[in-house]
């Protein structure tokens, strides 16, 4: 327990000087890279997550049986499914080390048959990607290992030269030879035809099958217009509601002090968002959403606590009452801070691409809600106040 | 309230909570790995194998009763006893006591009765099992990997080609039919099966968990289905019926199709005649031949109703031909008068039909309820759809890239919720485990409510559970905090109690309204991946009000309150 409350009043013009720093910091990283990096989701186009990686395999199939051939980190399993059930043979990567030794195993089972283009490949560098678990069939499906020598992000420009407005990143390390690339929507171009030309380009640039699709996302103009207008319009409505709860459980003051800290909290995200250049996605908003309720959790806890003291004690200042209230909720404030970014950091050093993400926003979102709902929320709240308290003595006089 | 029925309260929410998390952890925890695969497989697929697993034990159990009749009933096929029993009792004749191969071979009318039975067994158990997957908590698209696509109703190419402006009701019919038939290729779809649901006014979401080939998920878009018109062999029909009858476990081979029996001459093969039963399944009804040769291909078709007939009164089917089909099909029925015309999709025969005259275009058949005729009329449909539809977006994740993200996933929210309820118990003592059950039960809630409404677990809705899971130890904090500040203030363990939960009320009940308004408006306008953040944040806000205001409130009371003298353990320090 703190001996002397915490002065909060008094750092009033540092709290807000600062948080308008950030902000403004910002504004100007927006301005400066033109943007939020957006991701798929809100910007219609085709985006596809490719792998340059030769072919070292490549497994037909003739016979009755349902066979599904499926790549995991460790295993390369096949899935047979007839009158007697399913049966599935996993090949483990340490025990069949390379291509040569996994076309053996394959060429044992029934109806199976593979050829090796490249024996010397190693096993655990087999890729999965789009099309997998893959149905085993007459036309050969082709396994992709990952090359020992990086694809320059200048090769992939180039082969997609023949599409045009195309934006190339690489992912990773160059080894990896794993880029994003992405397209707008040209007049009377479909999923399926801006797929198929891309698929074309590639194939004719690094050869056939030797792409391999890691992810693919198709958003429709439509639909990316929809996402944003429904986002915002729910955010909206959510707040205004929560505007006319709280002013109805407190007064007009906390209410719209609560609102304009949430809309700190959201801002003072973006800003971190624009500054880190990570992808604003779906993810973002969930990201959003959830610091907002923080946010807001936080900050009724603390106005609950200094309408209380107001209550109790009506003759001490309101700077010292507001002081008070904050301190008093400190020890939670911090627990529940503290409980909270036990649960997120785990996620966000061993999780990986959306939830990581996620994780690593909330943590940002966490410390920016803590530090509005103790700091902003409160002066705020005091300015407010005091402004309604001067113009009431100045009606009275 | 007094505590007995505060206690009988608790207890019935977490019964009713075990209730509906029963199926997810029956799947996850007791169904072995391999009926689940054979399980997750397709309805025809489903039916392969139980077909396959029938004629072997027919063809096992003729083997066994040929070398020793009376031989003890191997303990695989007790599960033929019931009705074996049934059948003993309804002869009046006496029930065997030991049950022999030979004994029970006779408590079936024919081959084809113990065969039907063995089939039926198979079947059942798996789609049991099926159903029981259904109703488990699953994994969201984006976690588990899969395909999802949104597709949108074509209105100006609909309007185009209907020549005026069609209404929004006319579009909803339009796109309802797209649906049913979408719904209709699943069967040729294979593997897992997608969900297929309307969206808006316009608008189809197809979710395709697991394998998402996109060369299939495109034919199965696109893909006519293979109709075509062949004309029935009635002799042959009657001659191969004869045949299966006989022997009924020459019908299919070992992978569940139907076998060709060696006198059918060339140009003539054997069908099923299918009939959807109430699982779904096409459902064998009888055998036809039919001419290898095709009559009429279905591409000719341009739509088809269903209506009454204006005099019977019966359910018809109506369908239109374009100009080249109409002359193909009045040359085939103008020469085919009196005999059976067969509708086949797919190799399998969907419905027939007697040739009165010869037909050109038009063309209504009938002789068939209400529900047949609905679904004829949408198996001629399925040569095209009502609407055409258009790729409004089309997301997919690796399987396997998903899969190993959950994993790692999985791993670090355990750790992270080890980390919470250790702290807890190191920051407040015996009351901060008090603080973990009530995280826990709060977490047993949640997911019993998810899996009761039958929601999916996608990331958003496990950052609502994290969000959700933080509160509700906020909320425990809260009220902690509070009673330390009321024992530091003079009060006795019993009254820091009492004051504590009473003025921590309106703060909890402040901080989660406003949030839950949020949750809520967020669930009614949000897209939908909000829409499942959304909803675990409501349902989780509840949840926690409950485990910490009437849970931790009730042991706390059952600990403390009621027993006099007992010390009250919320610090490891004095205060």
């Amino acid at each position: 327990m703190l001996k002397n409350d915490i002065p909060v009043i008094k750092l009033r013009w540092a709290a807000w000087g600062l948080a308008i720093l950030l902000l403004a910091g910002g504004l100007l990283a927006y301005i400066l890279f033109g943007g939020f990096n957006l991701g798929v989701d809100f910007e219609s186009g085709l985006s596809q997550r490719i792998r340059i990686a030769p072919v070292g395999i490549e497994v037909t199939y003739d016979g009755t049986q349902d066979v599904v051939l499926s790549i995991s980190s460790t295993a390369l399993s096949i899935e047979m499914r007839g009158d007697a059930g399913v049966k599935v043979t996993s090949l483990r990567f340490a025990d069949y080390p390379s291509a040569a030794d996994l076309v053996t195993a394959l060429n044992a089972m029934s109806g199976i048959t593979a050829t090796a283009v490249d024996g010397s490949l190693k096993s655990s560098t087999l890729l999965s990607g789009y099309g997998f678990p893959a149905t085993l069939g007459e036309s050969a499906v082709k396994l992709n290992f990952q090359g020992s020598k990086g694809t320059s992000i200048d090769e992939v420009r180039k082969a997609l030269d023949v599409i045009g407005n195309a934006k190339v990143q690489t992912v990773g390390s160059v080894e990896s030879s794993t880029f994003q690339i992405r397209f707008g929507i040209k007049d009377g171009s479909t999923q399926a035809s801006l797929e198929d030309e891309v698929k074309g380009a590639l194939a004719a640039y690094f050869g056939s099958g030797n792409v391999v699709v890691l992810q693919s996302d198709y958003i429709g103009p439509k639909f990316s217009k929809n996402l944003v207008s429904s986002s915002v319009l729910a955010i909206a409505v959510a707040m205004g509601l929560i505007l006319i709860y709280v002013w109805f459980r407190f007064r007009f003051a906390y209410a719209i002090s609560s609102l304009v800290t949430l809309t700190h909290d959201v801002l003072a995200m973006l800003t971190m968002i624009t500054l880190l250049r990570m992808e604003f996605s779906s993810t973002t908003i969930a990201a959003l959403l959830t610091i907002i309720g923080y946010s807001l959790n936080n900050t009724i806890v603390i106005f609950d606590r200094v309408r209380e003291n107001m209550e109790i004690n009506k003759n001490a200042t309101l700077a010292s009452q507001i002081d008070k209230a904050v301190t008093q909720s400190m020890s939670r404030t911090v627990m529940s801070a503290l409980t909270t970014l036990l649960a997120i950091v785990p996620l966000a050093i061993f999780a990986s691409g959306d939830i990581r993400l996620f994780s690593i926003s909330m943590i940002f979102g966490l410390v920016f809600g803590t530090y509005s709902s103790n700091f902003l929320a409160p002066t705020l709240f005091y300015w407010i106040s005091e402004a309604q308290d001067k113009s009431k003595k100045k009606k009275t006089t | 309230m007094n505590k007995r029925s505060r206690l009988l309260i608790v207890l019935v929410v977490v019964l009713l909570c075990g209730y509906f998390l029963y199926p997810t952890i029956k799947w996850y925890g007791f169904v072995p790995q391999q009926t689940k695969e054979l399980a997750t497989g397709s309805n025809v697929q489903i039916k392969e194998y139980a077909r396959g697993q029938a004629s072997r034990d027919l063809r096992d159990l003729k083997e066994l009763v040929a070398s020793d009749a009376n031989a003890a009933l191997p303990s695989q096929y007790s599960f033929l006893k019931e009705s074996a029993k049934a059948t003993y009792k309804a002869t009046k004749r006496s029930v065997p006591k030991n049950w022999t191969v030979q004994a029970l071979l006779g408590g079936f009318y024919s081959e084809q009765a113990l065969f039907d039975a063995i089939e039926s067994y198979y079947r059942t158990s798996l789609l049991n099992t099926k159903a029981l997957g259904n109703k488990a908590l699953q994994l969201g698209l984006d976690l588990r990997g899969g395909m999802s696509i949104l597709l949108e109703a074509d209105t100006a190419a609909y309007e185009a080609k209907k020549g005026s402006s069609a209404s929004a009701s006319e579009i909803n019919t339009a796109i309802r039919q797209d649906i049913e038939i979408l719904e209709n290729r699943i069967d040729q779809f294979g593997v897992s099966e997608p969900v297929i649901r309307l969206q808006g006014n316009d608008q189809i979401l197809i979710e395709i968990p697991g394998a998402a080939d996109p060369e299939r998920v495109n034919s199965f878009l696109r893909g006519k289905g293979s109709l075509v018109f062949k004309m029935v062999d009635t002799d042959l029909t009657a001659e191969l019926d004869a045949y299966y009858k006989a022997n009924p476990s020459e019908v299919y081979t070992d992978t569940g199709a139907l076998k060709q029996p060696a006198f059918l001459p060339a140009g003539k093969i054997a069908a099923g005649y299918y009939v959807s039963d109430d699982y779904g399944i096409d459902e064998l009804e009888r055998y036809v031949v039919i001419n290898e040769e095709v009559g009429l291909d279905g591409t000719h078709l341009e739509s088809a109703t269903t209506g009454t007939d204006g005099i019977t009164g019966r359910p018809v089917v109506n369908f239109h031909l374009d100009n080249l089909g109409g002359d193909i099909f009045y040359k085939l029925t103008s020469t085919n008068v009196g005999k059976t015309l067969a509708v086949v999709m797919d190799g399998k025969v969907k419905a027939m039909a007697t040739i009165n005259e010869g037909i050109r275009n038009s063309v209504q058949i009938s002789g068939f309820n209400a529900a047949e005729a609905n679904d004829l009329a949408i198996v001629l449909r399925t040569a095209a759809l009502p609407i055409e539809l258009i790729v409004s977006s089309q997301q997919a994740v690796g399987a396997t890239l998903g899969e190993d993200a959950v994993a790692i996933g999985m791993k670090a929210i355990i750790l992270g919720f080890a980390l919470v309820v250790l702290i807890m118990f190191a920051y407040y003592n015996v009351s901060g485990l008090v603080a973990d059950l009530a995280l826990l039960l709060n977490l047993f809630i949640m997911l019993s409510v998810l899996s009761a409404f039958n929601f999916t677990v996608t990331l958003t809705s496990i950052a609502g559970l994290i969000l959700t899971l933080g509160m509700a130890v906020d909320t425990n904090v809260i009220i902690y905090e509070r009673i330390k500040e009321e024992r530091r203030a003079g009060k006795s363990d019993i009254a820091a109690i009492k004051a504590g939960f009473d003025k921590a009320f309106w703060t909890v009940m402040d901080a989660n309204i406003t949030t839950i308004i949020a949750a809520l408006v967020l669930s009614q306008l949000g897209s939908s991946s909000v829409k499942g953040f959304a909803n675990t944040l409501a349902i989780g806000i509840v949840s926690s009000v409950f485990t910490a205001l009437f849970v931790s409130h009730l042991i706390f009371d059952a600990a403390i309150t009621d027993r006099e003298g007992k010390k009250l353990l919320i610090s490891w320090r004095k205060n």
